[in-house]
């Protein structure tokens, strides 16, 4: 950034206007230097007061931390007493343990299943309300659950649901009257798949509405000249368009579906002893239950090892995303 | 193929011109599409309809709630609310979310603000780096950090302290609130800063009086997106804080959950506790939710 003095100062009093009518140097006021502004010579000298504060914070309570990670990841270790150097054997170990397999899956399936249910939705329900009438109040409701902590709906579920609770009392005038055993271990996370559906699809309605909001109305009105159908105007013009925004969801997905933590922890109100039944854990409960639980010694090699595959999962499927989404930027 | 059919110029298809508007802005009249509007504004039904409930069950005692959970509260009773807030510690849990949302979003958004005009106003080698860095917090999950984080902190006596989830969330928030803060700054004009610098302002006071003042809007929303994620953080709490006084309210809800194992369920209390914890986010939602669905959208696109 370069200061342009294109006009000399002019200050407001007459006697002085004479004088500074005479050309200024550029140089005039604070002697700037070749290679900058004085301004941005000034601005430099503000790294260490304006970034070092973010940046120690973010290093000692996040890089290090997760550098940390890594490092006691490579030990087996029970949080107190010495660490013993194992190499690469926690991994060797939670991929031959059942019970992270089946974790793990869980995260994928949230991820990919859950993710494409939500996507899909959330694309159907964009298009839907484009031109609705009423789609910003429409649009507001449907992001608040966004707001809410999951665990509210993972205590509500289990009311919800329960065997004498209003789902069955709904389905009893229907004829159903051998309900499902919703809050069943094994038919926990199907339900828990289903609740983050309907949770999570407002608030990337909302994202890709936004993308969708920016294309120019004159396109659609091309369109219509040109006789396209409403698939075709979806496929030649929204898509493209809004491309780059979905590539942004996909990637925001991807980080905060491996998260998941809190609905899984209480879903279904109460479960026994404090810890969910092994079927519905993710990776992260995994990761949490190894390390806090206090049922068993803590494993935290096998705690961390587990939490850096979600990372490199993160990673790989981020990296992947990108390339996968790189085209040409359409430029409107 | 369908391409060309669409880009050549076709045999010209004629519409009957619309009232004002034209025909491309007019939403088709399909029955898919009546079904998927019809769903919508269902769902919108529902969506509302549940918020309702869940605060009508709250002024209902337990037996109430059980025997028919579709009534509605005959009463202003606020008995739940008295329990919980006595008996299921959501009084001090209220306090210590108030406490650590406040102060942490706060000293975030304070921390971050310098951080992202410097990368915003900067341009070289070094602050890409550090851009980019930055950036990178954005995809490591919390489960990566807890542990180490727990150690680290249990060294220097900052677990189970209010203190030390604090500094954890404001550690945690950077990477967010230095990405969403750095688009914001970018997308401010330059002349009143150049200005200003005319006129012989330091660089400090361009930031101090010309900029922060111009950037009241965008560090508002960093403010509130913080103070709802720092609001309902869970992990991290649940993992750091072990004795029921420091508790913040998602913790002290788990609690609570749990100890209904063994003391029978209440219900009444417990929808207490959840109108607790939901209750601020509506609040702030109503009072500035534009604003919000701004921020959380702000740079998704460019």
């Amino acid at each position: 950034m370069t200061l342009h003095l294109t006009e000399p100062r002019t200050d407001g009093t007459p006697a002085q206007s004479a004088e500074s009518r005479k050309p200024v140097p550029r140089t005039s006021r604070r002697g700037s230097r070749p290679g900058g502004s004085s301004i941005d010579v000034q601005r430099k000298k503000l790294l260490i007061p304006f970034v070092g504060p973010a940046f120690v914070l973010y290093t000692v309570l996040f890089i290090v931390p997760a550098l940390g990670a890594v490092w006691i990841s490579l030990h087996k270790w029970a949080g107190s007493g010495p660490m013993k150097f194992v190499g690469l054997d926690n991994y060797g170990r939670i991929f031959r343990d059942q019970l992270f397999l089946s974790s793990f899956g869980n995260t994928l399936l949230l991820l990919f299943v859950v993710g494409t249910a939500i996507f899909v939705l959330a694309f159907a329900l964009t298009l839907v309300l484009r031109d609705m009438a009423g789609k910003k109040i429409a649009r507001n409701v449907i992001f608040f659950p966004h707001l809410i902590n999951a665990l509210v709906f993972g205590v509500l579920a289990g009311f919800i649901f329960n065997p004498g609770g209003m789902v069955n009392s709904l389905l009893a005038p229907l004829g159903v009257t051998d309900p499902p055993k919703w809050l069943a271990q094994d038919n926990i996370f199907p339900l828990i798949m289903v609740t983050l559906v309907c949770t999570t699809t407002g608030y990337f309605t909302t994202i890709l509405m936004a993308g969708v909001d920016r294309i120019p109305p004159y396109y659609y009105e091309d369109c219509a000249l040109a006789g396209a159908s409403a698939f075709q105007r979806l496929r030649y013009v929204i898509l493209p368009l809004t491309w780059d925004v979905f590539g942004t969801c996909a990637v925001l997905w991807t980080i905060s579906s491996v998260k998941i933590f809190e609905i899984v922890w209480v879903f279904g109100g109460s479960s026994g002893a404090g810890v969910p039944p092994t079927q519905s854990w993710t990776a992260a409960v995994y990761t949490y239950v190894n390390a806090f639980s206090g049922q068993s010694t803590p494993a935290y090699g096998a705690a961390t090892a587990s939490a850096v595959l979600s990372l490199a999962l993160i990673s790989v499927l981020v990296v992947l995303l990108r390339r996968a989404m790189r085209r040409d930027a359409v430029e409107f | 193929m369908r391409q060309d059919k669409l880009l050549a110029p076709l045999t010209p298809v004629r519409r009957r011109p619309g009232r004002g508007v034209s025909p491309a802005l007019r939403g088709e009249r399909s029955i898919l599409r009546g079904i998927g509007v019809t769903l919508l504004w269902m769902v919108v039904a529902i969506s509302i309809a549940a918020l309702v409930w869940m605060v009508a069950q709250a002024f209902r005692d337990t037996r109430a709630i059980l025997d028919d959970p579709w009534g509605v509260p005959t009463s202003l009773d606020f008995g739940n609310f008295v329990r919980a807030w006595t008996v299921g510690d959501f009084a001090v849990a209220t306090w210590n979310s108030l406490l650590t949302t406040v102060v942490s979003s706060v000293l975030t958004v304070a921390i971050a603000a310098p951080c992202s005009y410097y990368l915003s106003r900067v341009d070289n080698k070094l602050t890409q780096g550090l851009s980019l860095y930055f950036i990178l917090g954005l995809g490591i999950p919390a489960q990566v950090i807890l542990i180490p984080l727990f150690v680290m902190l249990n060294k220097v006596y900052l677990t189970d302290s209010i203190m030390g989830l604090n500094l954890v969330y404001i550690g945690v928030s950077m990477p967010f609130t230095v990405f969403l803060l750095t688009a914001f700054f970018r997308s401010l004009p330059l002349e009143m800063e150049e200005a200003a610098a005319l006129d012989g302002t330091t660089a400090f006071g361009t930031f101090w009086r010309i900029t922060l003042p111009l950037a009241k809007g965008g560090i508002l929303t960093a403010f509130i997106l913080q103070v709802i994620s720092h609001w309902n953080e869970t992990l991290l709490a649940l993992t750091l804080l072990q004795s029921t006084e420091k508790y913040t309210l998602p913790v002290a809800l788990i609690s609570f959950v749990q100890q209904q194992t063994y003391s029978g369920a209440d219900w009444g209390g417990l929808f207490a506790g959840l109108v607790i914890v939901v209750l601020p986010m509506l609040i702030i939602y109503v009072w500035l939710g534009r604003r919000l669905t701004e921020g959380l959208t702000l740079g998704m696109g460019k």
